[in-house]
């Protein structure tokens, strides 16, 4: 637990002293936004929740893929990947300290969104974006979880930062199409009983890759 | 590869195939609603069914080499990956054909067409791993645990398509085929051919695995190569 | 027998895919085949190679 929670510091630390790039990267997610603006050209307003969703979870799934891949940057480029090993850190809570601190710079990069989306779709700021909140950080944490298992596959492989997205996106479907789903939802103002189904998904994506990811990880980073 | 091996799986595969062709283009009754364009799913189905059996199989050869260490599984997981992605780019082109002149289409988000696809990107993303890093020393522990992560993603894959299409359903009618089938000589055909797939499965899953394992064995000489150079003091 | 087309195409295209993996499977095996033996034969060599530098004096005493 102790080393989880060093390592996790060790890189928030990290984190806040790079803070130009952590911004640049929310900026990222916000232009995606933009993007997304401009290439459906939604209406705006309750009637276009499913867009406003839709796009929200694109700039979710673009924040998550280079969190992931920054979240196991900094051992890889020093070459601390073998310390870490090497240390008595068990490799599971390596890999939840990564994982949480990839969710953390997603869930930064979501808030940003959010705002944004409520502004450039029209909506209003009010209950519902409390309902939202929840699928929101149920998605990042099951994309957090998967995306760090395969960023410290892809981070040790040539043209690795191909391979992530290649992997990552058709794996995270069902949770996409889960929190799209419910997002929608809740956005139209639905409560949590009409999306209970996709929030079951998204509860059960997010407790099977967590498992999955912890037993596999230490594989993954040993050397052979 | 064991010669007698190869040239008996080699026949029976012919054989069930031979069978199976003549049960769809004569044996087996046309289908009402479809014409004849519906025989299509008599291959269309096996096809399916090796896809997804494959995919299980390189989860399990993934779980095996991690757990045991021993190259075998690696080579037999990568072999079952190949031949499986060779049959679900078949389901999905038969699918589109198949859907063309039935419902005007070359492509409905039906839910068992959409998870296929899934599976298809799966298997693609499996492969691009293996083609990418081919020269890194772990490629087998990574493959291995995407091969796994990949399978535990199935089912989910499946409920989530599955309640997607039910909630809003295609604008195309949901395809019936494949339960639904009265006439017994339309469940014995589709039998025959399951079964001549598989074997057409696993006679290509030997193939594979075992130009697979001389590669390795290739590999392993090389090694010996250079350790008995550096042992005469070549280097 | 109208559709005949698309179930024509559906079926040719199942074997033309099936013949090419197998065409490819066994340019892969032929290939393979004649790098091992090139293999073997390489290490043929080094092993006798090491056998005779090994005992020089049995082949002086010869």
């Amino acid at each position: 637990m102790s080393g989880f929670v060093a390592v996790l510091r060790k890189d928030l630390r990290l984190e806040l002293r790079s803070g130009e790039s952590t911004i640049a990267l929310v900026a990222l997610s916000v232009l995606i936004l933009i993007v997304l603006v401009f290439a459906l050209d939604p209406v705006g307003g309750v009637r276009d929740a499913s867009t406003a969703a839709g796009a929200l979870w694109v700039a979710l799934i673009f924040a998550g893929m280079i969190g992931s891949t920054r979240a196991l940057l900094a051992e890889r480029d020093n070459g601390c990947i073998r310390a870490l090993i090497l240390s008595p850190l068990d490799p599971g809570a390596l890999y939840c300290a990564k994982l949480v601190a990839a969710f953390i710079f997603m869930a930064v990069a979501e808030a940003a969104a959010v705002v944004l989306m409520v502004l450039f779709f029209n909506l209003d700021f009010d209950a519902r974006l409390l309902r939202l909140a929840p699928v929101i950080a149920l998605g990042a944490l099951g994309f957090s979880a998967l995306a760090t298992l395969l960023a410290a596959i892809s981070g040790r492989i040539r043209a690795g930062d191909l391979l992530l997205p290649l992997l990552a996106v058709p794996m995270f479907v069902p949770a996409l199409i889960a929190g799209v789903k419910a997002s929608g939802a809740a956005l139209a103002g639905a409560n949590f009983g009409a999306m209970a189904q996709w929030l079951k998904i998204l509860v059960a994506f997010d407790v099977l890759f967590l498992t999955t990811g912890y037993l596999l990880f230490e594989h993954v980073v040993g050397e052979d | 590869m064991n010669k007698s091996l190869n040239l008996w799986l080699g026949a029976l595969t012919a054989l069930l195939m031979v069978a199976a062709l003549y049960m769809v283009f004569v044996y087996v009754p046309t289908e009402a609603d479809q014409g004849i364009v519906q025989r299509i799913f008599y291959f269309h189905v096996p096809c399916a069914w090796v896809a997804f059996a494959a995919f299980g199989l390189v989860a399990i050869c993934g779980i095996f080499y991690l757990w045991l260490g021993q190259d075998i599984w690696d080579d037999l997981g990568y072999a079952a990956a190949e031949s499986g992605m060779v049959f679900c780019t078949l389901v999905l082109v038969t699918g589109s054909i198949w859907a063309k002149p039935i419902w005007g289409a070359w492509w409905t988000w039906d839910s068992r067409l959409t998870t296929t696809l899934i599976l298809w990107l799966l298997y693609g993303g499996y492969l691009m791993l293996r083609a990418m890093a081919d020269d890194t020393p772990q490629v087998a522990r990574f493959a291995a645990v995407v091969g796994i992560v990949a399978a535990v993603d199935v089912p989910v894959v499946v409920v989530s398509v599955r309640l997607w299409r039910t909630i809003h359903p295609a604008v195309l009618v949901t395809r019936q085929g494949g339960h639904g089938l009265e006439d017994p000589r339309m469940v014995a055909t589709l039998l025959v051919a399951m079964a001549a797939f598989t074997a057409f499965f696993v006679w290509l899953l030997i193939l594979r695995f075992a130009t697979l394992r001389m590669r390795t064995r290739l590999v392993t000489m090389a090694r010996e190569l250079n350790l008995a150079h550096a042992a005469a003091g070549d280097f | 027998m109208d559709n005949f087309g698309y179930l024509f195409a559906a079926y040719t295209i199942i074997f033309a895919v099936i013949f090419l993996y197998v065409v490819f499977m066994w340019r892969r095996q032929a290939r393979l085949e004649t790098e091992l033996r090139a293999m073997e034969a390489r290490l043929k060599d080094v092993r006798e190679e090491l056998k005779s530098r090994a005992a020089p004096q049995s082949r002086s005493a010869q």
